[in-house]
């Protein structure tokens, strides 16, 4: 059906068994890239969303009680996970630990959910590098595959020409483009997706410290 | 629990979007598969005057080319050119699918023999021009059977010994020339018959004494780059070529009958023929008209 008439696809069909592994292996690359780029752009995004919408709320209001309780209705934000957290301890204290015991115990509390939202949010996140990183070697290793089966024919039949010698190129550096169409996106989403799992986590550390100031100061 | 459900859903969520990334790039495919297939299609209109399989003789075809393109061709002779067409850069004015590119082709003799053409040139009737593709198929089933008929009925013997006094002539010239002949290791079969464009005429001339015919098809041969290794599937891989020489030698005119699957061996002959113009100058028989002949390239014969 995909004759050598159809471009690309034709070259495709002529392609040998290495190269052809090498194209499955991009393209499975591609797909899980896209699919985590689709996946944490979401996520990030609500995220940042719900924590500035939170914050504005815990600087309006200052009654963790009330906070607390407005805080069910951002799920999906780091910050809100965090304060929820540091709540749940500050309220399992009851009133015999000492103030200084119960600043320590709720900031304890506070950093390991700080510290299980920092590995929430970069889930995932390394594949993109790794597919960025990997990617076009990958698909060079196809194309040196593909180009030594070209001289090898090359030799064989003899004859230099651009005829004989063009067409198994073409069909070696198809790889090439597939493992730079699979790496350029994921470089992408992993330069984006870095910068913004970098600002909620600054956000994290800067307030981190306030929730658990309005716990102990609560009035 | 909650941590647990949460995971399931995230999860699910992930291969949700997995599922659709995979959809996404099935969808990429086929668009670009879509578009190749049509640009394709946009590209390749097929501008079929007639097809034969090994010739196109006959007054039909050759009356309405006369009219429509060789007319000046015919008014005006051209001045003689040396007869080692290789020598010269080609003058290609006109090619049905692709444009043929001027560039000075210096041929260097090839270390290959000449072979023989394989099939004997055979006269064929005067076909029909037909203008659609449906009945192309009708004309090349008639041309294939007149074919069988003729060398069913014709002693093989004749044919061959007037190819060998063609070839006999043509390595004499060759010599007289002063050029050395390869070897060849081509798979040209030169199974034209003079398709003359007459004006008018028809004169179905040609067969399988002749030199000229000969001549160019050695010269084809000698200058066609191809390898058949380099195919993976040689299954249907014949091209069907025709073309219009005018009586200074120059291709004017390359009409592919029937392309390959395979660009490379297409594009082989393309070059080939480009390479080959201008051809010798026609004989004087020829009456300073143009001629078409046709060739069928297969990878056959080539090791």
């Amino acid at each position: 059906m995909l004759d050598s008439r159809f471009g690309i696809f034709g070259l495709l069909s002529d392609a040998g068994p290495v190269v052809l592994m090498v194209l499955s292996v991009l393209l499975s690359f591609s797909i899980i890239s896209w699919a985590i780029i689709a996946f944490k752009f979401g996520y990030l995004r609500k995220s940042l969303r719900e924590s500035k919408a939170f914050l504005d709320y815990f600087f309006e209001v200052y009654n963790v009680d009330k906070v607390f309780t407005e805080s069910e209705n951002f799920r999906h934000g780091s910050l809100p996970r965090v304060f929820r957290s540091g709540y749940i301890e500050y309220r399992a204290l009851g009133d015999k630990v000492d103030i200084r015991q119960a600043r320590a115990r709720v900031a304890r509390a506070v950093k390991r959910e700080v510290n299980a939202e920092n590995k929430r949010l970069s889930t995932l996140v390394p594949f993109l590098a790794t597919v960025g990183n990997t990617a076009p070697f990958i698909g060079l290793f196809g194309t040196v595959w593909g180009i030594m089966n070209s001289f090898h024919n090359i030799g064989q039949t003899q004859s230099a020409s651009l005829a004989a010698v063009a067409p198994g190129i073409s069909e070696a550096l198809i790889a090439t483009a597939a493992g730079l169409a699979a790496a350029i996106p994921a470089v992408i989403g992993y330069n984006f997706f870095t910068q913004q799992i970098g600002i909620i986590e600054r956000d994290l550390e800067e307030f981190s410290p306030e929730f658990v100031a309005a716990f102990i100061n609560e009035p | 629990m909650k941590k647990g459900q949460k995971l399931v859903s995230v999860e699910k969520k992930f291969s949700l979007w997995l599922v659709a990334a995979a959809a996404m790039h099935a969808v990429v495919f086929f668009l670009a598969l879509y578009f190749q297939l049509w640009d394709s299609s946009q590209h390749l209109k097929p501008k079929i005057v007639s097809v034969s399989l090994v010739s196109l003789p006959g007054s039909g075809s050759a009356h309405q080319y006369s009219e429509e393109q060789g007319s000046s061709a015919a008014a005006t002779p051209v001045p003689p050119v040396p007869p080692r067409a290789t020598t010269h850069p080609p003058v290609v004015k006109k090619t049905v699918q692709e444009p043929l590119p001027e560039k000075p082709q210096p041929v260097a003799p090839k270390p290959v023999a000449v072979e023989l053409p394989k099939k004997s040139p055979v006269e064929l009737p005067k076909p029909k021009v037909v203008d659609k593709p449906t009945d192309l198929n009708k004309v090349l089933e008639r041309l294939k059977q007149n074919v069988a008929k003729k060398t069913a009925t014709q002693p093989q013997q004749p044919s061959a010994t007037s190819l060998n006094k063609a070839l006999a002539n043509l390595q004499q010239k060759v010599k007289s020339d002063g050029q050395q002949t390869g070897s060849g290791s081509g798979g040209v079969r030169s199974s034209s018959s003079g398709s003359r464009s007459s004006a008018g005429k028809g004169v179905g001339g040609g067969g399988a004494a002749d030199p000229y015919k000969a001549e160019i098809a050695s010269i084809i041969q000698q200058n066609w780059a191809f390898s058949r290794q380099l195919l993976k599937n040689s299954y249907g891989m014949s091209v069907y070529v025709r073309i219009n020489i005018v009586a200074d030698g120059t291709i004017r005119q390359i009409v592919f009958d029937k392309r390959a699957p395979s660009e490379y061996l297409n594009n082989s002959v393309k070059k080939a023929l480009e390479k080959s113009s201008p051809l010798p100058v026609l004989p004087k028989e020829e009456g300073g008209r143009d001629i078409w002949i046709g060739f069928m390239f297969t990878p056959e014969g080539i090791e």
